[in-house]
């Protein structure tokens, strides 16, 4: 951002103008003196249609509502911002709309992404554009280590396997002892996959013996999971573990109660549950479920002010309830407005340059719709994730969780520097 | 042997939604000679219309144990956008089948927007309300009453269309026009009528499917470009035109599928393709198509 | 060819070759696509305009050359342009053989179909076998060096716009000089005979099936050095360069710059990528304009644009051109 040039003014008013800014520095506005009326634009890549789209969807509400809030108290550093959505597709369409973003609309950041492909892909051309980016989501471990070894540009969300982590901790310290067979069902695609080993290792790592009777890997999205239930059936697990997502959960579990599997006799682990929960109806979701939220229980009881203001707003808005795609997106808003108002401080009032916001994001702590969160050194995220065993004692058709547990991702992700594998394998992790 | 029953039954399950949508097609190929790229859209249309519906029914206070009825009311009244699109696709009747297959593609990007326009991004579904019906003990295994009722309904359609086709006047027509369109038209058979019907009923088809499944399953924005790729493979197997062939062919597609992902799963769906191209490979007009050249 | 005409595709090139003083850095990086369509788009259109095949698999071509160029230089090591496009071009040689010789028995709806299959059955193998195609994530794109030159000191943006562009610009040209010989050689008549009457050909001695499978072969060679120069900018080849909805899309644009014309394609590769970006910067329902678009084209303007400058409907390009 260059300042306006001063030209043709009389010695007098620069002198006026340069006390005026030293008084507003020195009052800690960090507002220039030559005014920055010029808003602050904010592209947004998030899907739209397809599978992910109401993923895409919900977050992009929650964007919107960060702005809304930004705007109302003054903007980020008394600029406004300004949202430009593009469409998240597939890995060449989308690293398009983002070049586009980059060099035509020159926006001044970058946020979004919520599939794991687009997101590796995208990865190198962000640093090489150098663009700040702040991805909502996405990134599985495969490839993580090849693509971007070390982000400068790009910020990247907590690891996807978090919520694998958590469930398994969870799964072990509920059902421990009371489960010998496994199965799982897990769409076949990286994260799935991800989650599944995952699980397996930490079962592994706490010597909980386990047997896998059976693996299932529907293709991602298939609707019709009847075969893949009998199967399940056949092999008659005590445990099932499904980082099912998309809209074929709600169908998983509807069919698997009408087979008879969800009667209380099997334990379900579901990591990914909450985008569908919603959908995931009491007359056949069983209690004392293993739950994954991610970063938002919108029904937590002790959910900040922020939060609450937030589900209100978006139930009265949406009717619906947001699920955490759009704590994701809150987050990503806030580590960029605090992060540049930092970086204002620092330099003493002047607009910062993109590696000077980057500093300033760097360590920096907010406080997202779902709780606390940070951004650590080496680029990944730090947020606070809730899992839960299902409940059917509330007021709505669907379940709830009631006891949540609350870890910080610290706890449920790899340290700087370590490879995820060896992190399960070795680290102190407690349950 | 439960576990052989429960797949024979979802194998089946599948094949009678499958059976609906690709029999629209064959409808639509064998007399208008249209390959239907935007049959998922209107799978899709009924899916989300049939949630609609039935919400909407409920609200009413009509008693849940007309699922079954709401669900095949709803699919008829959505295929009736059959006539506007049949409409727009005659104009390029003349055409080569290129364009033909283009204006479909073109109609499918269409569609798929305005049902995102009306039903939004988020998937939806009917809760568990399929469960009216209760269960029903076959075997040594249960299988929700809906479901037998959805085969049923396949069937009784099946049966339908096959006395429509053999034994009525129009059954008759429309067998004459798809064997030969000039002929036919010569006699005096009034053509446009003929194609408006055809592809009302072949669209009206694809919708039943759609809304039939729904209970059972959920309606999502990516079913539309998702299932046309099942649905030819049942066309491909089964023969282009042909309607005992959709019948086979989608047995064939349903069983397979579940038998495969029961044995293999790590070939599934790769199963399926694979047969497409061996049937092709043995017999390339399909089971009971005509032949290709 | 008149001169007129010669003069006019060298003041198109000259355009062209100047754009990156014209145009800003993003409608640059958007003419890239552009270009690369534009070949793939020549050799689709070798295949339906002149031989009257309509294949709605052939994206799996491109998605062939795509990947051909992720494994050489991120798997394998290799980073020469030159021999990444010859790797492309053999891989689609030899898998388009097999697939060719079976889909060429038919015409018209069932070869269609077949394609189809065909090209979804590449994509579920690139989904199911992660371990060799990194399944979802697909596999990375290091950028290739050009003519031998290592420019990895240059940023992607410059090295895009500027020694990539005039590269993959010749890379084009030369093909289009290829298939302009082509076209108008003894096979190019051969297979616009058998387009326009397959039984009048075979009884005047053609063997109808080898030419069919020669264009086919040809058009898939094109498209894997199309999506080798595609993917690229991209940094990336996944698997949804196969999926059948983009197949319709190289349809789509095609036709959208007329398929009886020899620059038809080029033209509508162009015309298209500018046009959809226009629309998906307008609109979140560009997927409802585009179809409209497709419709109104279908309808009354079946010969796309370049139809609308000849004003012929279905005239055989090779006349048209004389």
């Amino acid at each position: 951002m260059k300042k306006k040039l001063i030209q043709n003014e009389s010695r007098r008013s620069v002198i006026k103008g340069i006390g005026a800014t030293s008084l507003l520095a020195a009052g800690g506005w960090g507002f220039p003196a030559i005014a920055q009326n010029t808003p602050i634009k904010v592209g947004i890549l998030a899907p739209r249609a397809g599978i992910a789209g109401t993923i895409g969807e919900c977050g992009l509400r929650g964007a919107m509502f960060a702005v809304e809030k930004i705007n109302k108290t003054g903007g980020i550093g008394g600029r406004k911002v300004e949202l430009i959505v593009e469409e998240e597709t597939n890995a060449k369409d989308t690293t398009e709309r983002f070049r586009k973003l980059v060099l035509q609309d020159k926006v001044d950041c970058v946020q979004g992404i919520v599939s794991s492909g687009v997101s590796l892909a995208m990865s190198p051309t962000v640093e090489e554009m150098k663009a700040l980016t702040i991805y909502w989501d996405g990134t599985s471990q495969d490839g993580v280590k090849e693509t971007i070894p070390t982000p400068k540009y790009l910020f990247r969300s907590t690891d996807n396997e978090c919520e694998a982590v958590m469930a398994s901790l969870l799964a072990i310290k509920y059902y421990k002892g009371k489960f010998a067979t496994i199965a799982g069902i897990n769409p076949d695609y990286s994260y799935g996959r991800n989650n599944w080993a995952a699980f397996q290792a930490l079962l592994k790592r706490f010597g909980i013996p386990h047997k896998v009777v059976a693996e299932q890997w529907p293709k991602v999205g298939t609707m019709d999971l009847s075969s893949n239930i009998a199967a399940l059936k056949a092999a008659k697990p005590d445990l099932i573990f499904s980082s099912l997502l998309f809209a074929d959960l709600p169908v998983f579990m509807q069919n698997a109660h009408a087979a008879g599997l969800a009667n209380g006799d099997i334990k379900y682990v579901m990591p990914a549950a909450g985008f569908q929960q919603t959908l995931m109806k009491k007359e056949f979701t069983p209690e004392g479920m293993v739950f994954g939220l991610n970063t938002l229980d919108f029904n937590y009881p002790n959910a900040s002010p922020l939060q609450k203001e937030f589900v209100q707003f978006y139930y009265s808005k949406y009717k619906d309830y947001p699920n955490w795609e759009a704590d994701r997106a809150y987050f990503a808003m806030q580590i960029y407005k605090a992060g540049t108002e930092k970086a204002i401080k620092t330099k003493g009032g002047a607009w910062p340059k993109t590696e000077e916001i980057i500093a300033g994001i760097e360590g920096i702590e907010v406080q997202s719709l779902g709780g606390p969160g940070r951004m650590r050194g080496d680029h990944i995220a730090e947020q606070t994730f809730y899992q839960g065993l299902t409940t059917h004692k509330n007021k709505y058709d669907f379940v709830t969780t009631n006891p949540v547990d609350k870890k910080f991702s610290s706890e449920l992700q790899k340290p700087p520097g370590m490879d995820f594998w060896q992190w399960i394998e070795t680290a102190k992790i407690t349950l | 042997m439960t576990a052989f029953i429960d797949i024979v039954l979802s194998g089946i399950f599948h094949a009678a939604v499958l059976f609906l949508l690709a029999g629209g097609l064959q409808l639509v190929f064998g007399v208008q000679k249209i390959v239907n790229l935007s049959c998922g859209a209107f799978y899709a249309l009924g899916a989300y219309f049939g949630i609609t519906f039935v919400n909407l029914a409920l609200q009413q206070g009509i008693s849940s144990s007309y699922l079954l009825a709401l669900i095949l009311l709803a699919g008829i009244i959505i295929g009736l956008v059959g006539p506007l699109i049949e409409r727009l696709l005659c104009l390029v009747y003349q055409r080569e089948e290129g364009f033909q297959l283009l204006l479909t593609f073109a109609i499918m990007l269409v569609l798929e927007d305005l049902i995102r326009m009306l039903w939004g991004a988020t998937p939806m579904t009917l809760g568990n309300i399929s469960m009216v019906y209760g269960k029903l003990n076959f075997a040594s295994t249960t299988i929700p009453v809906y479901k037998a009722l959805v085969i049923g309904s396949s069937i009784f359609l099946a049966l339908a269309l096959g006395w429509m086709l053999q034994r009525t006047n129009f059954g008759r027509i429309v067998r004459a026009t798809a064997e030969n369109r000039r002929m036919s038209e010569a006699l005096g058979v009034n053509g446009v009528w003929i194609n408006v019907a055809i592809f009302t009923l072949g669209t009206m088809l694809g919708t039943i499917g759609g809304a039939l499944v729904v209970p059972t399953s959920a309606a999502s924005l990516d079913m539309i470009s998702e299932v046309v790729v099942e649905a030819f493979a049942v066309v491909v197997i089964g023969g282009l035109g042909s309607m005992r062939g959709a019948l086979v062919g989608a047995l064939i597609v349903g069983l397979l599928r579940a038998f495969a992902v029961y044995a293999y799963a790590e070939l599934e769906l790769l199963l399926i393709y694979l047969i497409v191209i061996l049937v092709l490979i043995i017999k390339p007009s399909g089971l009971y198509g005509k032949a290709a050249e | 060819m008149t001169i007129k005409f010669k003069l006019l595709i060298v003041f198109c090139l000259a355009l062209l070759c100047s754009t990156p003083w014209i145009l800003s850095p993003y409608y640059m990086t958007l003419l890239l696509p552009a270009v690369a369509y534009s070949i793939i788009l020549l050799g689709f259109n070798l295949l339906f305009g002149y031989t009257g095949l309509l294949s709605f698999g052939h994206a799996m071509y491109v998605a062939l050359g795509a990947y051909t160029v992720a494994i050489l230089t991120s798997r394998v090591g290799i980073k020469s342009m030159e021999v990444n496009i010859l790797a492309a071009a053999l891989v689609c040689f030899l898998i388009s053989i097999p697939i060719g010789l079976l889909c060429v028995r038919y015409v018209r709806i069932f070869f269609g179909m077949l394609t189809l299959a065909f090209g979804m059955l590449f994509h579920s193998i690139l989904f199911k076998f992660y371990d060799l195609s990194g399944g979802d994530s697909g596999i990375k794109v290091i950028r290739p060096s050009l003519l031998g030159f290592d420019l990895s000191e240059i940023d992607k943006t410059s090295f895009l716009i500027g020694p990539f562009f005039y590269y993959s610009i010749a890379v084009m040209l030369i093909l289009a000089l290829v298939m302009w010989r082509i076209v108008h050689s003894p096979l190019g008549l051969h297979l616009q005979s058998i387009r326009d009457n397959p039984r009048k050909a075979e009884y005047l001695g053609i063997k109808v099936h080898r030419f069919r499978l020669i264009a086919f072969v040809i058009s898939a060679i094109y498209g894997g050095i199309g999506g080798a120069l595609l993917v690229v900018p991209v940094g990336l080849a996944d698997p949804e360069l196969a999926y059948w909805t983009q197949s319709g899309n190289i349809v789509f644009m095609t036709i959208f710059g007329g398929f009886n014309n020899f620059f038809g394609p080029i033209i509508g590769a162009f015309a298209f990528i500018g046009l959809k970006d226009q629309i998906v910067s307008q609109t979140q329902y560009w997927r409802l304009v585009l179809g409209i678009v497709l419709i109104l084209l279908v309808v009354f303007l079946p010969g796309g644009i370049m139809g609308l400058f000849s004003g012929k409907k279905s005239v055989a390009p090779a006349q048209e051109e004389r």
